[in-house]
């Protein structure tokens, strides 16, 4: 199908038109992000593009363009999420102090982490299933598993290296 | 083990519809059949910490369901597909499923997103924003089916889920299971024996409150080899293994 | 205009150079498609659950309370409609009426909050760790405070200038109490409005028979204590039975 019906669709409220544009133009959107900006901004640059695409297709205007349309959306929130970590940075854009460990995985992924850590990983389990897969804040995963908050998070500092190494990770 | 019971009984006025059940599951998918009134559901209602026993000890995830703070617990990582579910007709699929996302207390910014996946997984993406009083009975099942996955439950527990289900429905849907049974302890209560045949390790069957027998589907098979009655090796089994109890 | 590969400008147009993009290894396009979905799937929450959520602390229990279904505005109209339509009478005629539905409808608005009766999932419901009981209450009390205020509106408007009566509020708890307890235990919602409405129209009727006043059931002070213990009795006995409910097969 035509890019142009396509849109025209989406712009109809089609939610199964929405999946088609994305799997046609998500990879090579990715690509071209991936390029200035770390994988996870990647990730929600792309999120709130294609949301944004959803809202405003109304506004396309059919001229087998919808291609430098979608970039320019996405080019727009990549500059939106650079302008804000230059606000909260005081007015340098830097990359975000984000250990590449600190990633929210999957239960899947931690399961195969954990067997391949074998004993070594027992005692941390629980509480990486709440930190990292559950993405619980610091304070209530120390309530739940009542131990003090600095001790959760040195515990995950530790859990993180282990399931990094676990799981083949490379820093950066 | 996800689900340690022991001595289990529980009595509805002067019914025994459990009594005695010991039962001991880890990861993998355990069938439960058994014909009407054999407690089936009773069971899978105890698990589910809808019902309390009436006697025994029931631990789960590791957890004691009668105390109200680790039943909370055990209920944020169940997942309970009841027989007869009902619906909200005014919902979609999608509010369906989210709004049991937020009831086991997924985190709220997970939710949205964790109630498309489970509505990708049971194939249910196409109607996710039509509305639930449009969909026919095997859809409402799989939304069902959907809400109990919602959050990834390292027990799922389903009464009669194939029902309504078309062949072809059924075989992607026995592809789930296998695929969570590889993490979490799933336990499919049915009448269908072939269901339990290809999705199930290991198999369970009651009669009048009890477990009879317990073993693989190819070790039921094999009861029914001389006596059974029936067209296929698992149904004969089935038979054979009933008819030696009532003796 | 002969445009580099790389420019983004150029792929964006150009098919044969889209289609063969491979993603970056560390995106996660599946996971970037699910937020797509959830956001553009979900209609967006309203003021008032968004303020429960924020009050309760339980983004489940506000959901669970703007679902109520007598709580949805159809049903909450037409309840306000006939509050109306006591008070403008009662302003009318001075009869007083408001002191006598006030009760009447909160009875009937508590039936169809919560339970077997009402609520379509409520085996499932019942497995949730925002449990059934929290939501029962909740529910219970929103009705009731949403009741009551409609009530106290009315009765200013019917009243005017001089004193507002108030009586009725604790015969509203008992006949909500019954209610609650008669449509649990029955398992429908029609039985306990029933059970409410009848309990609530002998009572009127036998004090009006006998002192001649419409609003002596709200007016009786050796009455209120009788209310009360209902209205505790009623609410304990909903919450036990609803956890002891069998399920309708086996």
């Amino acid at each position: 199908m035509d890019d142009d019906d396509l849109m025209a669709r989406v712009a109809a409220g089609d939610h199964a038109a929405l999946r088609d544009l994305f799997d046609r133009h998500a990879p090579w959107l990715a690509v071209r992000l991936r390029r200035a900006l770390p994988a996870w901004v990647v990730e929600d640059v792309m999120q709130e593009t294609f949301v944004a695409v959803w809202r405003g297709a109304c506004r396309y205007r059919p001229a087998g363009r919808s291609g430098a349309w979608i970039w320019g959306i996405a080019r727009r929130q990549a500059a939106l999420w650079v302008r804000v970590q230059a606000r909260q940075a005081g007015g340098v854009p830097v990359p975000p102090a984000r250990d590449p460990g600190d990633l929210v995985v999957g239960a899947d992924e931690l399961e195969r982490a954990f067997a391949v850590l074998g004993t070594a990983g027992v005692d941390h389990r629980e509480l990486a299933k709440l930190l990292l897969v559950e993405d619980r804040p610091v304070a209530e995963v120390a309530a739940r598993l009542g131990i003090p908050e600095g001790t959760v998070r040195s515990r995950a500092h530790r859990v993180r290296r282990l399931l990094r190494a676990a799981l083949g990770q490379e820093e950066g | 083990m996800n689900v340690e019971v022991t001595g289990l009984t529980r009595r509805f006025r002067s019914v025994n519809a459990l009594v005695e059940v010991d039962l001991s599951l880890g990861a993998g998918v355990f069938g439960l059949l058994g014909p009407n009134g054999a407690g089936k559901t009773t069971l899978l209602r105890t698990l589910a910490t809808v019902l309390a026993p009436s006697a025994g000890r029931v631990r789960l995830l590791g957890r004691d369901p009668a105390d109200p703070v680790e039943r909370r617990e055990i209920r944020r990582r169940l997942g309970y597909l009841p027989q007869s579910l009902g619906f909200y007709p005014g919902f979609t699929v999608f509010e369906f499923v989210e709004y049991f996302a937020l009831l086991k207390e997924v985190p709220e910014r997970r939710a949205r997103a964790d109630a498309a996946g489970a509505i990708e997984r049971v194939g249910l993406a196409e109607r996710a924003t039509a509305k639930l009083r449009t969909l026919s009975g095997g859809m409402l099942r799989r939304a069902g089916l959907a809400q109990a996955i919602v959050n990834e439950p390292d027990l799922l527990l389903l009464d009669e889920p194939t029902a309504g289900l078309d062949p072809e429905q059924r075989v992607s849907f026995r592809a789930l299971l296998r695929d969570i049974g590889r993490r979490a302890t799933v336990v499919v209560s049915t009448h269908l024996v072939e269901d339990v045949g290809t999705a199930c390790a290991e198999v369970g069957l009651m009669r009048d409150g009890r477990i009879v027998f317990r073993g693989t589907p190819a070790e039921l098979a094999v009861r029914g080899e001389a006596h059974g009655v029936g067209d296929a090796p698992l149904e004969r089994g089935y038979s054979a293994v009933l008819a030696e109890e009532v003796r | 205009m002969i445009t580099h590969p790389d420019d983004p400008l150029h792929v964006a147009g150009c098919a044969a150079c889209r289609a063969g993009a491979q993603p970056p290894p560390d995106v996660d396009l599946g996971r970037v498609w699910l937020e797509v979905a959830g956001r553009t799937w979900s209609r967006p929450r309203g003021p008032v659950e968004r303020l429960a959520s924020s009050l309760l602390g339980s983004p489940g229990l506000a959901r669970a309370l703007v679902t109520t279904p007598s709580l949805l505005r159809a049903y909450v109209a037409a309840t306000a409609a006939i509050f109306v339509a006591g008070a403008v009478f009662e302003r009318g005629t001075g009869a007083p009426l408001v002191a006598v539905l006030a009760p009447a409808l909160a009875g009937a608005g508590i039936a169809y909050a919560y339970g077997p009766g009402a609520d379509g999932v409520f085996e499932l419901s019942r497995s949730m760790p925002v449990s059934g009981q929290m939501v029962l209450l909740a529910r219970a009390l929103a009705v009731f405070a949403l009741n009551s205020a409609l009530g106290l509106g009315a009765a200013m408007v019917a009243s005017g200038a001089s004193g507002v009566a108030l009586g009725w509020l604790v015969p509203m708890t008992a006949v909500c109490g019954l209610a609650l307890a008669v449509a649990t235990v029955s398992r429908s919602a029609a039985v306990g409005v029933s059970a409410g409405l009848a309990a609530w129209c002998a009572t009127v009727l036998a004090s009006t028979g006998s002192t001649g006043h419409l609003d002596a059931a709200t007016t009786e002070g050796w009455l209120v204590p009788a209310y009360v213990l209902i209205a505790i009795a009623g609410v304990v006995v909903a919450v036990r039975a609803s956890r002891q409910l069998p399920a309708a097969h086996d």
